[in-house]
Parts: structure tokens; sequence; C-alpha cells
């Protein structure tokens, strides 16, 4: 079964073209990686598919039901960790979490173990700091524990590993394979090829605007395997992605 | 100092402006509106200015006419920079100009130099100039000294607004300070009902009080204004020297850093008033009431003029409220401080988070995406942002109710209760109904942070203002015209405008629900900081 399934996805900002005439199918219980350049389109697909975005053509299927911005059921099933994080920056993260639990209907009981253990797991422990006032990477932390309190069932990650530091990504990987392997759907955007090439079993890769260029599983490269296209072989994903996206070269004297 | 780049700064505020102006297209319209009314409010000031001059001259008592006009203005301006928030604006802070090559002097000048050029500091000066220009055509008075001491005076209120704002924000984000303010307003609060029977009981004082006063910036401009030789000098002198302590002050005050109050690093605690408040709307909305109401009650600005908007529009209504104040003749046989109070009534119980309430999303920043993740209708985070914001509200109107019972003068008169109560709750729904629409129509990106200076949009502002005026003078031309709406025989009366308010509120709740389903996407453009 599919975990989600988008046919024929157009979304416009105006006149701007973001997303477009995109279809893709993603497996229930797959690592899928969601690859493509600056500006092609990723975060508005996310955006898209959790509600954020009313598309302006084109249907979304999550879980085998038909989704809209207003599909609260879907909702509560999905966890979401957006580009921009999504914080209220006054609040201290225990709040935070704290609200995002309840909302996602969890008892206040429940609530409270989930929020400090995650807390714990992911050394936030510093309660004296307003979100506000955490760093970059550990702001990402708190988004991505938001995005798990409630155990959904499928994970949307926009960019979860930028600017975080090796032991916190690494933790965050063997909590999301073991994810996986309980058969639910985690779905990730990246920059860190490396990483998707080893976290991943299927990615699919677009350019501007929005258009897929290739979807395909990767697992053979964990093999040593190669994946061939347009008559070359690729050993890795980034030579892959640059034939894809295309290579640019510019020459700045001066820098 | 870096005279070029600090002007390139300033310029660059007003370009900032006008840029934002032009992202519509009836908004220029808009500016240039804006614009013509304020130069014909502007000269209506001056004009202001040149008949209190006029009147000063015929009384033969220029100095006590040219005193009282100068000191009501001076505290006015300082009440409305307060309130609204009028003309403490900085636009950039001291982090954000420090990406450019300026020292430290330069930044703090253009600050300030970009907030003093405000519109709101022009028409107190357009009065205050229009009082020197009719003392000076009325031979009553003298140009040069005039001129200086009350260009003096305009930055010295600048300046006296400006360390009163920092001062109670700083004490504000303390437990002690807040208490020691709180202290201190009682105090004042209290005592500012025993000056007029002290002075009735010894005249004497009022005598050695004028002599006091005499060292204030508004005496001591009035003295150089109306006076000649040796007083002028010194009355020039006298501003000058509160000048100089103020900036002295504030640059004291801006060099020592805000320091929060930290929580204690262990014991996180989950149990709060907030949840307990909101379990009572219920598992849907209750979590949502919650985190609004935390959001608000956090914030020092609204802490602050939660604190300081009773004592504030106490004295208003005391003002308004005179019998023989300016507006005394409108009241007829009515009690002319309850008239007053029934105007002000109203703003009660929206002073504290008006900013919030007009400019729902505004300061949410990045959070605002997130009301769209949440397994909930949108809206509720339209619906319960309000609604948090009316608790906030009722609270205060109940304790406007007691303040009145405690301290109103006369016999305790239930009816006269009722129909303020009446009167603070149709304010309570028509703004929060006002507010939803704002909220959605006229957004705006504010800083949470920010402790003064007005942020809120044109439309945020149009209902502020406006309302507040509207509501103030209200009662006052009822008293004359339909005096059944504030006859307290006819109490019942009062009923009315809250059962209107209320169907008004309830509409506008299911309304701008569908219009902000609609506009998400626009308002997230903005509140994100991409509009
Ligand atoms: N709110 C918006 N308004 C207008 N254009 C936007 C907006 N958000 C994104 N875009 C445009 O849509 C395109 C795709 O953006 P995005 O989905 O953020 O890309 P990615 O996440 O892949 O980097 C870009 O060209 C971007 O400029
Ligand atoms: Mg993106």
């Amino acid at each position: 079964m599919d975990a989600f399934r988008i046919s024929n996805l157009v979304k416009k900002y105006g006149s701007v073209v973001a997303v477009d005439d995109l279809s893709l199918a993603v497996p229930s219980g797959s690592m899928f990686g969601f690859l493509g350049p600056n500006g092609s389109g990723k975060s508005t697909t996310i955006g898209c598919l959790t509600g954020l975005l009313d598309p302006t053509a084109g249907a979304i299927e999550i879980l085998g039901q038909p989704f809209d911005t207003n599909s609260i059921g879907l909702k509560r099933r999905m966890g979401v960790m957006p580009e921009t994080l999504g914080l209220f920056e006054p609040l201290y993260a225990h709040e935070f979490l704290a609200f995002v639990g309840r909302m996602f209907g969890l008892d206040e009981a429940t609530t409270r173990t989930r929020v400090s253990e995650l807390l714990q797991a992911l050394e936030l422990t510093d309660s004296s700091k307003t979100l506000a006032e955490y760093s970059t990477g550990m702001r990402k932390r708190v988004a991505f524990a938001a995005a798990v309190i409630h155990s959904p069932e499928i994970l949307f990650l926009d960019e979860p590993f930028e600017s975080i530091d090796p032991a916190g990504v690494a933790l965050m990987k063997q909590w999301l394979r073991r994810f996986t392997a309980q058969g639910r759907t985690v779905f990730i955007t990246s920059h860190v090829l490396e990483t998707v090439e080893r976290l991943c079993d299927a990615v699919a890769i677009i350019t501007r605007p929005g258009k897929l260029v290739w979807q395909g599983d990767i697992s053979v490269l964990a093999r040593d395997g190669a994946i061939a296209f347009d008559g070359q072989e690729f050993r890795a994903l980034e030579p892959l992605f640059l034939h894809l996206t295309g290579q640019r070269y510019a020459d700045l004297n001066w820098l | 100092m870096n005279f070029e780049l600090v002007g390139h700064l300033i310029r660059l505020r007003y370009k900032l402006l006008w840029a934002r102006t032009r992202s519509r297209n009836g908004r220029i319209a808009l500016f240039i509106v804006g614009y013509l009314i304020f130069v014909l409010v502007l000269v209506l000031l001056g004009a202001g200015g040149l008949g209190a001059a006029l009147v000063a001259v015929e009384s033969g008592k220029a100095l006590l006419v040219a005193r009282i006009v100068l000191a009501s203005l001076f505290l006015e301006m300082m009440l409305a920079t307060v309130i609204m928030g009028f003309g403490l604006n900085a636009m950039f802070s001291d982090a954000e100009l420090r990406r450019y090559p300026v020292g430290a002097i330069d930044r703090r000048v253009t600050r300030h130099l970009v907030a003093l050029i405000d519109p709101f500091w022009f028409l107190g000066f357009a009065l205050e100039a229009g009082l020197v220009l009719g003392l000076y055509l009325l031979g009553a008075g003298f140009l040069g000294v005039g001129l200086i001491a009350v260009v003096l005076l305009f930055v010295t209120n600048y300046l006296a607004a400006r360390v009163f704002g920092v001062l109670v924000d700083r004490m504000m984000q303390q437990k002690i300070g807040s208490l020691l303010l709180m202290a201190a307003i009682f105090l004042v609060a209290l005592g500012a009902g025993q000056v007029p029977l002290l002075l009735k009981r010894d005249p004497a004082a009022a005598a050695q009080a004028v002599r006091f006063l005499r060292f204030t910036p508004p005496f001591g401009a009035a003295a150089a204004i109306t006076r000649s030789g040796f007083e002028a000098a010194s009355g020039v002198v006298v501003v000058l020297c509160w000048l100089v302590a103020l900036a002295a002050a504030l640059v004291a005050l801006e060099r020592r850093p805000a320091q929060r109050q930290k929580l204690p690093t262990t014991a996180i605690s989950f149990d709060s008033f907030y949840d307990r408040v909101g379990a009572r709307f219920g598992g849907e909305d209750g979590p949502l009431v919650a985190h609004w109401l935390r959001f608000y009650t956090r914030n020092t600005r609204f802490r602050t003029l939660g604190l300081l908007s009773l004592p504030i529009l106490g004295f208003l209504a005391y003002t308004m409220g005179r019998p023989h104040g300016p507006f005394g003749k409108l009241h007829g046989p009515f009690d002319s401080l309850f008239v007053a109070a029934l105007g002000v009534f109203p703003l009660v119980g929206f002073l504290a988070p008006a900013r919030f309430t007009v400019n729902q999303f505004g300061y949410v920043g990045g959070g605002f995406r997130r009301y769209f993740l949440l397994p909930t209708d949108a809206a509720a985070a339209l619906r319960t942002g309000n609604y948090a914001s009316i608790l906030t509200g009722a609270s205060m109107i109940v304790l406007a109710a007691i303040a009145w019972t405690v301290l109103a003068p006369g016999p305790w008169d239930g009816r006269m209760l009722f129909m303020l109560m009446a009167s603070g709750i149709a304010g309570l729904f028509l703004f929060h109904g006002l507010g939803l629409w704002t909220s959605i129509l006229g957004p705006r990106r504010g800083n949470y942070n920010q402790a003064l200076g007005n942020d809120a949009s044109v439309a945020g502002n149009v209902v502020l203002i406006g309302g507040a005026f509207g509501c103030v003078l209200a009662p006052h031309f009822l008293a004359r015209f339909a005096p059944a709406w504030v006859s307290p025989d006819r109490w019942w009366i009062a009923a009315i405008p809250v059962a209107l308010t209320l169907l008004f509120y309830v509409f506008s709740l299911r309304a701008a629900s569908a219009l902000f389903r609609q506009r998400h996407e626009q308002l997230m453009a903005v509140v994100e900081g991409r509009g």
C-alpha cells in the first residue's frame, strides 16, 4: 500500500510556478528521500502535503484517504517538521512540546512523560532559555521532538539534519530506522546527499520548477552496486544528482 | 560623528516606510490623504496655539496660560506614548545598526533622531510654535528665545517619554521591579484623590507647589516664552538642564542591558494557571486558549499596560469629568465624573491586549504555520486568541468596577455600576469583533519584545485610535443630545449596546473564521516576514 500519493500537483504563488504537474507515490514503511536544488519546490510540496498550502491543482491522497487543509483526522496521524520549524519563540521548550502534545490529543500524564523523555533524549534540558534563546541546532531538535511526540504514522521532515551536530544526527537516524522498521513512513528532504544515500531506500529528484526528473530505488548503492541512467553508471548519489540537476560553473575572478 | 552615514540611515528608514506604502496600489492614495490630514491638523494645532496666545494676552495672564498649555501638552504627549506607543518607533535596533560601519554614538543618535522625526512629535511642536508666534505677534513674547525654548522642550518631551518607557519596561522584567511599580501606582492613585482636598485646606501649600513646579520643563519654557531678561534666560536654562539630565539618564539606561529574570534551571513545571483556565473551553479549544493566554501574559508590554491602564484611564476619566472642564457644559444634570467614566470603561478591557487583538498573528512569527499542522480547524487559532484577549479584558473590567466602587465620590449607586459594566462589556465585544477583522485584513509583522512604539497596522490603528476617541467622547455628547442613554434613571437602556455588540461579535466570529481559512497563505507571507 502507498503511504501517500500525489497526482498532477500544481502550486503557483501568483504567477510563479513552484510545483509543476508533480506525480509521486511513496510506499508505506519506506524511508523516502526527496531531493532537488534550492528553490526547486521541495518545501512547497511538503507544504501541500501537510495542509500548510492549498494546491492550485492536483490531488493528494494520504493513508488511502483524500487530503486537504481541513483533513483533521489525517493530520492527527502525521508528524511534520516544517522548513522554518514553526516554533513560538517566547515559550520554553517544555511548554511548547506540551502544547503540541495536548493538541494532538495526548492526555496530560502521557504528555508529561513524553515531553520529559524527549527533552532528556535530545539533550534539551536547559530549561532556563526560551526557544528564541536556543541555538539553531537546538531549535531544530525541538521541532523534531514536536513532529514525533504523538508517534505519527507518517513523518514529513524538511531538511531535518542541516545544522544539527553529528551526535544528534546519529540519534535521529537511529530513531527513524526504528520508525520505518515498524512499517511507518518517513519522507525527508535534504541536501546532505551522503546521509540520504545511507539512510533512504528510495529517492525522488526534482528540478526547478517542481518537475520530477528521477525516481527509484537506491539501496543498490549501499551494496556497492550502480544505478544506470542515460547510458551512464552512477556509483553514488552525488554524481547522479549533479547529472540530473545540471552542474554549474561560474568563475568570479575576484573571489 | 559620521554625519553622512547617519543621514543615509535616516533616509533608509523613510525609504523602507515608502516601500511598504508602495507595495499595494490603494495605499499611495491613502498615504497622500493621510499626509493632507496631517498637514491640516498641524495647521489647526498651530492655530490653536495662536488662539491660546490670544486668550493669554487678553486675560493679562500670559505666563499662567502658557504654563497650563505647555504642561498639559507635555503630560498628554507622555500619556499618548505610553498608551498608544506613538512617537517611540526607533525602527532600527542597536544590533541592526551594528551591521553598518558606524560607531556607538552614531548609532545612538541615529536611533533617537529616527524616533524624534516622527509626525507625532511635530503635532505637539506645531501647537507650541503657534503659541510662541501668537505671543510674539501680540507683543507679549520674544520670537528667538521662545522658539529656542520650545525646540528644547520638544526634545525634552521626547527624552522624558523614552526614559519613562525604558524605566517601566526594565522594572516590569524583574519581580521586585513590578512589585515596586505596582506599589507606586497604588500610592499615586490614592494620593491623587487627596491632593485637591489638601490644597483646599492649605492654600499656602499651593503657592509652595507652584514654586517647585517652576523647575519643571514646561514651566521653564513658559517663563522663557513670556518673560524677558533674567527670567527668560533662567527658563531656558531649566529646560536645558532637564534635557541634559534626561539624555544622560537615557544613555545610562541603554548602556545597562536589560536583564530578564531567568527560571531556575531544574524543575520543569507543567501545571499552570493558564492550562486550568483553558480547560474550561473544552478539549478542542482548551490548549489553544491556554497557549494564547501564556503568549500574552508573558509579554512585557502587555503586563505594563495591564498595570498602567487602570490608573491612566482613571486619570483620563478624572480630567474629562471635571464639572468645570471643557466638557462640563454638556453634562447638564448628570454627574460629570460618571459621564466621563462611561466613555472610559469601554477601553478598560481593551488597552492591555490591544496590540495583539487588532493584529492577532503579527507577533507569532514563524510559529504561525504551526496552527495549520495541528489537527484542528485552522480558524480555531483565530477564535481562541480572541477569547484569551477577551478573558484578560473581562478581568480588567472587574477590577475597574471594584476601583469605581471604592474610589468614586458620592453615595454608591448600583444603577451606575450596572451602566459602567455594560459600557465596558459593549466595548469589549465591539473592539474584539473589529480586532478579528483587522487581524485578517490588516496584518503586520511586529516584534514581540518591542516594549515601546506603535507597531499596529493602518487598519489596526484606525480601530485603536478611532475607537478610543469615539468611546471617550460619545457619552459627553449623548448627555447633551440624547440624555436617556446616560441617565441612571433609565439604566436598563445600557443593555441595548451590549446586545448589539454581542450580535456583531458573534457574526464577526463566524464570518472572520471563513475569511481566515481563505486568506491564510497571504497572512502567512506577511506574518512570517515575506510580504
Ligand atoms: N510564499 C511564497 N511566495 C512566492 N514564491 C514562493 C513562496 N514560497 C516559495 N516560493 C517560490 O517557490 C519556489 C520553490 O520554493 P521552495 O518550495 O521553498 O523550494 P525548496 O524548498 O526546494 O528550496 C521558489 O522559486 C520560491 O522562490
Ligand atoms: Mg526548502
